[in-house]
């Protein structure tokens, strides 16, 4: 193992990878004085230009939050990811995906229980005065954001039916919006975990407390985004795909939480209460509606010692959000795919959130591609997702943009693409019929093979006639036994 | 009620939440509208939260607060 692949499976928290990646050149520290609207707004887009090498910013100076500190931007490039994935800066988007691939289901889970007396997390505690615009440095993350979001909290949260299985805790990341001093709401919908089981509760009556996470292990932020398996624990695949260790211990209010997180809020749902949440600026470059959604009160706040708040600048691309999660977007349907076709060779899905994703596919047949394309849309990401599939051959790099185009200028007929109506959409793509329903594209940018020759061959011709009928009827004789 | 009009539904019942406090001096503070559930800070740029100046696009009438949809219903 070289030193990188070393280091990275050495983190155990946001500090330890802030320091890889200042040293690597990867984080910045910003003196200078800034207003948290429209300053960090302002540098985090000017440093998201650079999808390949922008470094994670750690403001320190920010009007009205005196020694408080918000960082955006550590997952905001490719040479940052690299550096997580214990690989050096410049590595390809292509290796990278191959990287993560490449461990898929390669590894166990390391999960070890720090007592909370010892645990990192709690080393300060807030259980009354509660005031979240004061603990946390929050900006208004886009001009027409209607409050002030957490774009990278990572949530957890316990199955209300099943409290005690801990492969259905949910971890996810959840758009939140302060509602006052003590409450904020969260946005998802039914396909997602938290979705289900917030209706689960309010469906029940049971109550549902979650944990809040601000400022985690880098590797967490990664895999809670990645859709998995509703009963797969995003903490097992986080340490399994990291090749390392996680430390847990419990929230105050009874979930599992990594232990070396900067933040953590505790909140109960108001079973059956909804405020005005949005808009908010989201992946797809456009605002969000204005809805109602589920409200939570806090219940008590831990945090580390001088804490860093962590956040996202997310809008319209590229920004940290397209790294974050691109790739972490596109393993988990190349492996999906692989279980029935192994023909597969890469998937392209980082073009917001998948909504346009490119699939190299070695053709088995004429038409096989479609095939292809067809699966993709029934995995857990697809179903949502996938918009605009394109289909290119297996000599086709999906991750080369101009390798894509050269196919299809010409591999693809006009006629060759598939529109399906009135899918299921992701209720925030602008493009949508309604929200929440909208229409897909498969383009078959593959080369034209021709069909299998089922149907050219000569008919057997089977014999027939009275002989046949004949020892038909001597077949029934014979068998004899009742009638059941 | 402080009597602060929201600039997104120009309703008069925002309630001040935070004030970020420097040296004893009050740098901004944070509002938000019970009514509509705008919050913002008073240190922000007009675009965004000037009565009048904001764009009307953004805009939520408090009259017809029914119409917005409600997410995850059973």
């Amino acid at each position: 193992m070289n030193d990188l692949a070393k280091r990275a499976r050495e983190i155990t928290s946001l500090r330890d990878f802030l320091a890889l990646l200042e040293e690597a050149g990867q984080a910045i520290t910003w003196s200078e004085r800034v207003m948290p609207e429209p300053d960090v707004r302002n540098v985090a887009v000017a440093a998201s230009r650079d999808a390949n090498g922008a470094p994670a910013i750690v403001f320190e100076n920010i009007a009205g939050y005196p020694g408080k500190r918000t960082v955006v931007g550590v997952h905001g490039s490719w040479d940052n990811i690299a550096l997580l994935l214990g690989r050096p800066k410049g590595t390809t988007i292509r290796e990278l995906f191959f990287e993560i691939a490449g461990r898929w289901g390669d590894a166990d889970a390391q999960i070890s229980y720090v007592p909370e007396a010892q645990a990192p997390i709690h080393e300060c505690r807030v259980e009354s005065g509660i005031n979240l615009y004061d603990i946390l440095p929050v900006y208004r993350i886009n001009e027409y954001d209607g409050g002030f979001f957490l774009g990278k909290a990572s949530v957890a949260s316990r199955d209300p039916e099943d409290p005690d299985d801990f492969g259905k805790q949910n971890v996810g990341i959840y758009r939140l919006q302060l509602q006052g001093p003590d409450s904020f709401t969260l946005m998802t919908i039914p396909s997602h975990d938290m979705g289900r089981q917030i209706m689960a509760a309010e469906r029940t009556g049971l109550p549902l407390r979650i944990a809040v996470m601000l400022g985690n292990h880098p590797g967490l932020a990664v895999f809670a985004a990645t859709p998995i398996g509703y009963e797969e624990s995003e903490y097992a695949y986080a340490s399994a795909m990291m090749g390392a260790p996680i430390r847990l211990t419990k929230s105050g209010n009874g979930i599992d939480i990594l232990a070396d997180s900067e933040i953590v809020i505790e909140a109960e749902m108001q079973l059956g209460e909804r405020v005005l949440e949005g808009p908010f600026g989201e992946f797809p470059g456009s605002y969000s509606g204005v809805r109602k959604a589920p409200i939570f009160k806090v219940t008590a706040v831990s945090h580390r010692r001088d804490p860093i708040f962590e956040n996202i600048y997310i809008g319209r691309g590229w920004t940290e959000h397209d790294t974050l999660i691109g790739l972490h977007t596109s393993a988990p349907i190349y492996a999906q795919l692989r279980q029935n076709f192994p023909e597969v060779t890469a998937v392209n899905a980082l073009y917001q959130h998948g909504l346009t994703g490119i699939i190299s596919v070695k053709n088995r047949m004429a038409g096989f591609a479609k095939t292809v394309a067809l699966r993709a849309l029934s995995t857990p990401h697809g179903i949502m997702y996938l918009k605009n599939l394109i289909m290119v051959d297996a000599d086709v790099d999906p991750f080369d943009l101009n390798q894509v185009m050269w196919a299809l200028s010409t591999r693809t007929r006009a006629d060759d693409i598939i529109v399906l109506p009135n899918m299921p959409a992701v209720p925030i793509d602008p493009s949508a019929v309604v929200p929440g329903k909208g229409h897909r594209l498969i383009i078959d940018a593959t080369s034209y093979l021709r069909p299998d020759p089922i149907g050219e061959a000569h008919l057997v011709s089977p014999p027939i006639g009275p002989e046949i009928d004949e020892l038909s009827k001597k077949i029934r004789s014979m068998q004899g036994g009742t009638s059941a | 009620m402080s009597g602060t009009i929201c600039p997104r539904c120009s309703s008069s019942d925002a309630v001040s939440d935070c004030q970020g406090m420097e040296d004893g001096t009050v740098i901004w503070t944070i509002y938000r509208c019970v009514v509509c559930c705008f919050s913002w800070r008073d240190s922000e740029p007009p675009s965004a939260i000037g009565l009048g100046v904001r764009s009307a696009a953004f805009a939520v009438d408090a009259a017809n607060l029914d119409h917005y949809p409600k997410i995850l219903q059973q």
